[in-house]
């Protein structure tokens, strides 16, 4: 894609994206306007960091056919978008509705790439529970109306800028790391050691979105290969809930019930 | 599809979602909008790992996604948790309501030129009556605005 | 010479005092009452061996008399090296003057007994006998009785080795010592602020003296290559011919004149001014009296003061050498005798009138040493050894006076004291007929030898015929001839005046003119009747008239006990008797003829026969009985309480009560000055140095609260710092990836 702006290196697209993109950032975040002037920053701020992510996707790479390109384009920007709402909006409420839609944007992303299972465990785990949770608590918390706290934010112009440059860093790695071939893409050896299968359908199983034993395969991954890691991991969620319930009926014996069990 | 392109492909959305979520925690000042980008740093990440995985053809990314998940889950909990303890003492889910640790002679940082609470313009949809209305005590069952 | 008893014997004197001041020190507080023993038996057990040194001396001196060629002049001394105090190898000397081929700088405690030490050391001891036995008297009851007698046996100590030693650095040593003992005993009732302050200024006033030493020291080193008195045979034969010694001694060219000549006599000169209270350094010793009177008696009268004689007499053939620098020495005597005795007039305190009294007779001694001849001298010696007698005795008659009126010493206080004190005052006229110079008392006769020492040197054709006997002293002979010594130190020394015209022959110098001595024998003549008019202003304003007696006296008022009037006697009939039969048998004079220093061709060369000057002896004795008359007219009897002869004075009153000012110069030119220099670097100090140490502490405070600054307890900015320093180090990491 750096070939269509003819003319352009691919330094100074790059580095009038960050800009751009800083920016937009920094006009999208609340700064404690009102009115006309914050209707206008809103607007200029979307504007400046469409033209970012345009500039950023311009270094990305044909994937191939144009159906494979289009959904994929249509899935990241459903997740970019979102989560770029979910930071910058207002009202907190509508920050975790926006992001229950990037979490659909990214579940998509990952079903693009292969991993059904996480794709709807995305969806479930995250959408399902943990955005629920933080819908309980805004319900408990949060007060009537904007609060103050949420028309302000801490050194807009320094964290657009640290967010914005660091995504320029990133892609410029991301470039010179998928320039050349793929490097051990195989690893016949630890494949072959440890699920025992054969060692040519691996790649193609986690490569083939639509294979029929997929989460088996993972499964078999997962319990095979890192069962001590699934075990502690079952002890953290143990742990995580019971030290939750701890907390918070310390926190009602000291002071009001403001908070019952935080749902898990 | 050209296995590099979509690696780069994927690999960029992952770090625009992470660059966004570092935004969010280092600007917003409410508790859960931070936790919320939090959370979706932790999406670009799992989308990076993904990329990797598939790229590589080793399951070992998706299950350390898997296990992502699972931080993720715990960490939000106790968050939470911590969050609503914080309201409990401040009455505010405001991360710059915690200064106490700052410099002794160091004077508190308060906003200033705030505009005053602005409720947004929200309508609620009339629907017709139907039926006879219950007696009911109107502040209890209806929330103003969120 | 070389027998060894009296050299042990020698030792033993100062030895003797040093025993009892450390017995002293440490059983002192133990003792109580019974102090003064070690002191007093210390002191006296060298007042004893020093008589005995003192007669076997002058039997030396008789036998080496008879023996040798009478013509030539006795020299008589005896050295004995105790040990090598410090010795340095290679030390630096200028090219022209190596010491007979040795580069070595070594500094022996060495003893030299010879007539002029010997009589120094009897003088000492002796009176410091008396003045010990005196104070178990006075000092009675006092709570520093022990103290006081440590420092007594100290000074004393500290005394004989300074008269005793061979060798300028332990002069200096002594000097220094004598010094400290003096700052001790003025300020012994330290508490008293006055005596703080006073002891203060003598030790200050004496350092300016000392300074002078320690320079002349130098120079005499650059000079002579040694510091010996005495001539030193090396291991190897070699001979070290001594500052003082009878090698350089015989030399006619022994001795450095010149500008080097006249700075090292200048310089001794000053340090004998500081020491011996001349002008302009005379202004510690009337405020030295604060202390007790016994040790005004001792220090301040008899001993300390005449160490600057005893200094500039021994140094006598250097001085020879210099005619400006002698005429020096008797300017500032006499200039000093006058100013003194004037001062002196109006003073209403005894022991100041004392004080001042002492400044003037010291400046006749240092007029007389002036003179350059050996009857000046002797002369000088003489009046050393009668003043010590007469001197010590008023003193010690002042203190009785003092301690019977209960501490009061302002004459206008009490009056007509010979109805209550009968020996008092007795032994006090006999001392004060001795300074007044009233035939046939002791300071008639050396009186007169001063005037006449002068008289010859203002009119010297008056005394041609008497010199006919001199140049046959020029014949140089000196006891012993060391082979080598002269060629080498005439070799030497002739390089050094070559590059000086004026040499080590009499050749007169712009200072020392018969104009010159005429002007100061006639101040001399009046400084004399000036003394027998305050002296015997004093005796009557004390002893005549109607008895008072003040309040502070109580039940003291009788006379003092035998400890105190014992002494007193026997320096009433010191006085009375020594000046009569020491002049009368040339006893002094001919036995300090006999003296190295004395010896030497330069000074033996101008010996005139002895004869008494009947014209002085009248001229001297007409201005003493002016003197008294004046006195008597205005204070004998009845007039004693009345109004004072000073109100004929006028505006003069005023300059000699204020003591001609001096101390306030001093004030101004030097004291405030640095007063003010020592408060602008106190100023300095607090401003500037502790200023910049305050700001250098305060840079890391200020740099503190800059940085401080970004630890504001919120959370979000701590976590941009972290983001941003990740970011810091992807951008390195990208930086090293693309090159």
């Amino acid at each position: 894609m750096s070939d269509l702006v003819a003319g352009l290196s691919p330094g100074m697209i790059l580095s009038a994206a960050v800009a751009a993109g800083a920016l937009g950032l920094w006009l999208l975040l609340p700064r404690g306007q009102r009115g006309r002037a914050e209707r206008v920053s809103r607007w200029l701020g979307a504007v400046l960091g469409v033209t970012a992510l345009v500039g950023l996707a311009a270094t990305g790479r044909r994937l191939g056919g144009l159906g494979e390109e289009a959904v994929f384009l249509l899935v990241s920007i459903v997740a970019v978008v979102s989560g770029a709402a979910t930071v910058v909006c207002r009202s907190p409420v509508y920050a975790a509705i926006w992001f229950a839609l990037a979490l659909t944007g990214v579940a998509g992303v990952l079903l693009v790439l292969g991993a059904q299972f996480l794709g709807v465990a995305t969806i479930v785990v995250y959408a399902g529970a943990i955005l629920v949770m933080f819908l309980f608590v805004l319900m408990l918390a949060q007060p009537a109306g904007l609060a103050p706290y949420d028309r302000v934010s801490n050194e807009p112009l320094l964290s657009a800028v640290t967010g914005a440059v660091l995504l320029g860093l990133l892609t410029l790695a991301i470039g010179r790391v998928s320039a050349g071939p793929p490097v051990c893409c195989r690893l016949p050896s630890k494949a072959a050691a440890l699920s025992g299968s054969e060692p040519a359908e691996l790649p193609a199983a986690a490569g083939d979105a639509l294979a029929a034993d997929h989460v088996a395969r993972l499964g078999a991954e997962l319990f095979g290969r890192h069962l001590l890691a699934v075990e502690a991991a079952g002890l953290l969620l143990l742990v995580a809930l019971v030290g939750s319930i701890a907390i918070v009926s310390r926190g009602t014996a000291d002071s009001a019930p403001a908070g019952g069990r935080a749902a898990s | 599809m050209n296995p590099a392109a979509l690696l780069h492909d994927a690999l960029l959305v992952g770090a625009i979602l992470f660059a966004l979520g570092l935004v969010g925690i280092l600007a917003r000042r409410n508790l859960i909008v931070m936790f919320l980008s939090a959370e979706l740093m932790l999406q670009g990440i799992s989308v990076s790992l993904v990329a990797w995985s598939r790229h590589h053809g080793d399951w070992g990314g998706q299950v350390l996604v898997i296990f992502v998940l699972t931080v993720a889950a715990c960490e939000a909990a106790l968050a939470l948790v911590f969050v609503l303890q914080a309201f409990a003492r401040t009455g505010r889910l405001d991360a710059a309501a915690w200064q106490a640790l700052r410099e002794a002679n160091l004077p508190r940082a308060v906003d200033h030129g705030l505009p005053a609470v602005d409720s947004l313009p929200l309508t609620f949809p009339r629907l017709t009556p139907a039926g006879v209305l219950p007696e009911t005590d109107d502040e209890l069952l209806q929330r103003e605005h969120v | 010479m070389s027998s060894t008893s009296p050299l042990t014997l020698l030792v033993l004197v100062p030895l003797l005092p040093l025993v009892a001041a450390l017995v002293g020190v440490v059983f002192g507080r133990r003792l109580g009452g019974w102090a003064h023993l070690p002191a007093v038996v210390g002191i006296g057990a060298s007042a004893v061996v020093s008589l005995a040194l003192l007669a076997g001396t002058a039997e030396r001196v008789k036998s080496a008399g008879t023996g040798a060629d009478s013509a030539a002049p006795v020299s008589v001394e005896g050295v004995t090296t105790l040990w090598q105090w410090a010795t340095v190898e290679r030390a630096e000397l200028p090219a022209a003057l190596p010491p007979a081929g040795t580069g070595a700088f070594s500094i022996p405690v060495a003893l030299r007994l010879d007539p002029l030490t010997a009589t120094m050391l009897a003088i000492i001891t002796c009176v410091g006998l008396l003045v010990a036995i005196y104070s178990t008297g006075y000092m009675h009851g006092d709570p520093g009785y022990p103290r006081f007698f440590v420092l007594v046996s100290m000074f004393v100590f500290s005394m004989t080795m300074l008269v005793a030693a061979s060798n300028f650095l332990l002069v200096y040593v002594f000097w220094e010592a004598v010094g400290a003992c003096s700052y001790l005993l003025i300020g012994f009732w330290y508490t008293k602020p006055e005596a703080a302050r006073a002891a203060k200024k003598a030790f200050l006033v004496n350092r300016i003296g000392d300074f002078g030493l320690a320079v002349a020291t130098f120079l005499l080193w650059m000079t002579y290559g040694t510091l010996n008195f005495h001539d030193v045979t090396l291991g190897d034969g070699t001979l070290v011919p001594g500052i003082l010694g009878q090698a350089r001694l015989g030399d006619a060219a022994g001795y450095v004149g010149g500008t080097i000549g006249a700075a090292i006599c200048l310089l001794l000169l000053l340090a004998a001014c500081g020491k011996s209270a001349q002008l302009p350094l005379h202004v510690w010793l009337p405020d030295a009296m604060e202390g007790p009177t016994p040790a005004s008696a001792l220090i301040h009268a008899a001993t300390m003061v005449t160490a600057g004689i005893y200094l500039v007499a021994r140094c006598a053939p250097m001085f020879m050498a210099c005619p400006d620098a002698l005429a020096a020495v008797s300017v500032v005597g006499a200039t000093t005798a006058l100013v003194a005795a004037l001062i002196g007039t109006v003073q209403n305190d005894l022991k100041r009138v004392l004080a001042y009294s002492t400044i003037s007779q010291l400046g006749y001694m240092f007029a007389s040493l002036g003179t350059g001849t050996l009857l000046g001298f002797s002369a000088a010696i003489f009046h050393l050894v009668t003043h010590a007698f007469f001197k010590a005795l008023l003193f010690l008659g002042a203190g009785s006076v003092m301690h019977s009126m209960g501490g009061v010493i302002d004459m206008r206080r009490f009056g007509g004291l010979r109805r209550i004190m009968p020996v008092t005052a007795a032994t006090f006229l006999v001392g004060s007929l001795a300074l007044a110079g009233v035939a046939p008392f002791a300071g008639f006769f050396s009186k007169d030898e001063i005037l006449a020492a002068l008289h010859g040197k203002g009119w010297p054709h008056a005394h041609a015929e008497t010199h006919e006997a001199g140049p046959a002293h020029h014949a140089a002979v000196e006891p012993t001839v060391f082979p080598g010594a002269n060629t080498a130190a005439g070799a030497r020394f002739a390089s050094f005046r070559r590059a000086d015209d004026q040499g080590a022959d009499r050749s007169p110098g712009t200072l020392d003119r018969p104009a010159t001595w005429r002007i100061l024998f006639w101040m001399s003549l009046v400084s004399a009747g000036l003394t027998a008019f305050y002296t015997f202003r004093a005796v009557f304003m004390t002893f005549t008239g109607p008895t008072r007696v003040p309040d502070e006296a109580g039940h003291h008022a009788h006379e003092s006990p035998l400890p105190m009037t014992g002494p007193l006697l026997v320096l009433a009939l010191a006085s009375a008797v020594s000046g009569w039969w020491l002049f009368a048998t040339h006893a002094l004079s001919d036995f300090l003829a006999a003296t190295p220093s004395f010896a030497a061709p330069a000074v033996a060369a101008t010996a005139v026969p002895h004869a008494f000057h009947v014209d002085l002896a009248v001229q001297g004795s007409l201005a003493a009985a002016i003197g008294i008359v004046v006195a008597a007219f205005g204070h004998l009897g009845r007039r004693s309480d009345g109004p004072q002869m000073e109100r004929f004075l006028g505006p003069l009153q005023v300059l000699f009560s204020q003591k001609f000012f001096i101390d306030q110069i001093y004030a101004a030119l030097i004291v405030k000055p640095l007063l003010a220099l020592a408060y602008l670097a106190a100023l300095v100090d607090r401003l500037v140095v502790d200023g910049l140490v305050d700001a250098l502490a305060r840079v890391p405070a200020g740099l503190g609260a800059i940085v401080r600054r970004l630890q504001s307890g919120l959370l979000q900015r701590y976590a941009l710092a972290g983001a941003l320093g990740t970011l810091l180090v992807v951008l390195a990491l990208t930086w090293r990836m693309r090159g």
